[in-house]
């Protein structure tokens, strides 16, 4: 799994390629907190290039959604891959966080929302 | 079985979960086949419902081949085709008929006959891999796993689908269909001790129509389970950190309750499924654990 960051007007995007699993989950959640303890709350994690998650995945994403929330900022996702979208709904992600089509349209989303 | 690992790491214990999803549970056969062809061995077999069914068959040995025969065998018309006018006259008239809360509109005869094939006489003591099989209490709604004694009763109680068929005697407790409780029991894999845990989950169908009771107690069932399912696989995924691997088979058309031709179907589909996530399964056994959990003494029905 491969983590790239990238500041954007509004959001900081976080570009995943990869699985998000047991075996890679602590890196990414450990590029994602880093992300919060800079300051940077308004966070779209781009799925794209992510093709599996796990219970690892969900975790990690979980705990950086409360962080980011927890300072007044959001953690949305763009362009989730049907496979991975499959196991967010049987879990209950895509009723706590929001999804969006692709990177530009979630970055955007923060601008017009107050967070 | 328990994956040995260097350096005296802590030992990986692979769990399969099988969930409610009547016919389709059929794709647990695609599943095995592939953790066969893989040579990953399982150190426990959990089963829910028609779940349950596949995780005895699994456990007591049969062959992959042997156990789509005999899924061709159990989902016949004749299953369901009898009604049980006895409990139908007791659940509309009951002070004429008496009631005692045995009901099902189905007459079951059928279907034990079918279910002796495979478990008739059968115990979970005799099981090649650790068995364990999840039903309801109707009397309070518990999660009831059983562990050991008749395989036959417990995969009958666990397939129980209220209104359907009756509930079914266990130890003194009347059970009913476990995905009242615990459709997809990842839990009860946790609690004896696997840290990977296969978990092969449905969400029950709902049909275009409705159009006898059979169907809509069908319905009624299929969005308590569904929900259910929902609420519980969130909670295990968050809450633990043993690793939970979906194994979610995809259907793009429906499958009915005696569409037996589809067979090879729904196993292809297990097996394409399961083969997405060898890669990411052989990788994780390979890998240390940090810690293990470690495995309890052999579980009684609770």
């Amino acid at each position: 799994m491969e983590v790239t960051v990238e500041r954007m007007a509004g959001a900081t995007v976080v570009h995943i390629m990869g699985s998000v699993d047991g075996l890679t989950a602590e890196t990414l959640q450990g590029a994602l907190r880093s992300q919060v303890e800079e300051g940077n709350v308004r966070l779209v994690g781009d799925l794209s290039g992510v093709d599996y998650t796990s219970s690892a995945g969900l975790r990690a994403l979980l705990a950086t959604l409360k962080a980011a929330r927890l300072q007044g900022g959001d953690l949305r996702l763009a362009a989730v891959q049907p496979n991975v979208h499959r196991v967010l709904d049987l879990s209950g992600f895509t009723s706590i966080l929001k999804l969006y089509g692709d990177v530009d349209t979630a970055v955007a989303s923060f601008g017009a929302a107050s967070s | 079985m328990t994956a040995p690992l260097p350096g005296g790491a802590a030992p990986k214990r692979v769990a399969l979960v099988i969930g409610a999803g009547s016919v389709k549970c059929a794709a647990a056969l695609g599943l095995w086949r592939t953790l066969g062809r893989h040579g990953i061995e399982l150190d426990m077999v959990v089963g829910c419902s028609g779940g349950s069914i596949y995780a005895a068959v699994m456990a007591l040995g049969y062959d992959v081949d042997t156990c789509e025969r005999l899924t061709r065998e159990l989902w016949t018309k004749e299953v369901t085709e009898r009604r049980d006018h006895r409990g139908l006259l007791g659940a509309f008239l009951p002070k004429l008929f008496g009631f005692d809360g045995r009901f099902g509109m189905v007459d079951d005869r059928a279907l034990a006959k079918a279910l002796a094939g495979p478990f008739g006489g059968r115990r979970f003591e005799e099981a090649a891999i650790p068995l364990h099989i999840v039903a309801t209490d109707l009397a309070n709604g518990e999660r009831v796993v059983l562990s050991e004694g008749s395989v036959f009763d417990a995969v009958r109680a666990s397939i129980a689908i209220p209104y359907v068929w009756r509930p079914w005697e266990v130890n003194g407790r009347r059970l009913l269909d476990g995905c009242m409780s615990d459709p997809l029991p990842i839990d009860v894999a946790m609690r004896e001790g696997a840290n990977v845990i296969l978990a092969m989950g449905f969400e029950s169908p709902y049909p275009k129509r409705i159009r006898s009771a059979t169907r809509y107690a069908f319905q009624v069932n299929s969005i308590y389970t569904n929900n259910l399912l929902r609420a519980n696989f969130a909670f295990h995924n968050l809450a633990h950190h043993t690793e939970i691997i979906p194994v979610l088979p995809e259907f793009d058309q429906p499958i009915g309750l005696f569409d037996t031709d589809k067979f090879p179907y729904v196993i292809a589909e297990g097996e394409r499924a399961t083969e997405a996530q060898m890669p990411y399964l052989h990788r994780l056994l390979a890998t240390p654990s940090p810690a293990a959990t470690p495995a309890p003494a052999p579980a009684a029905a609770r």
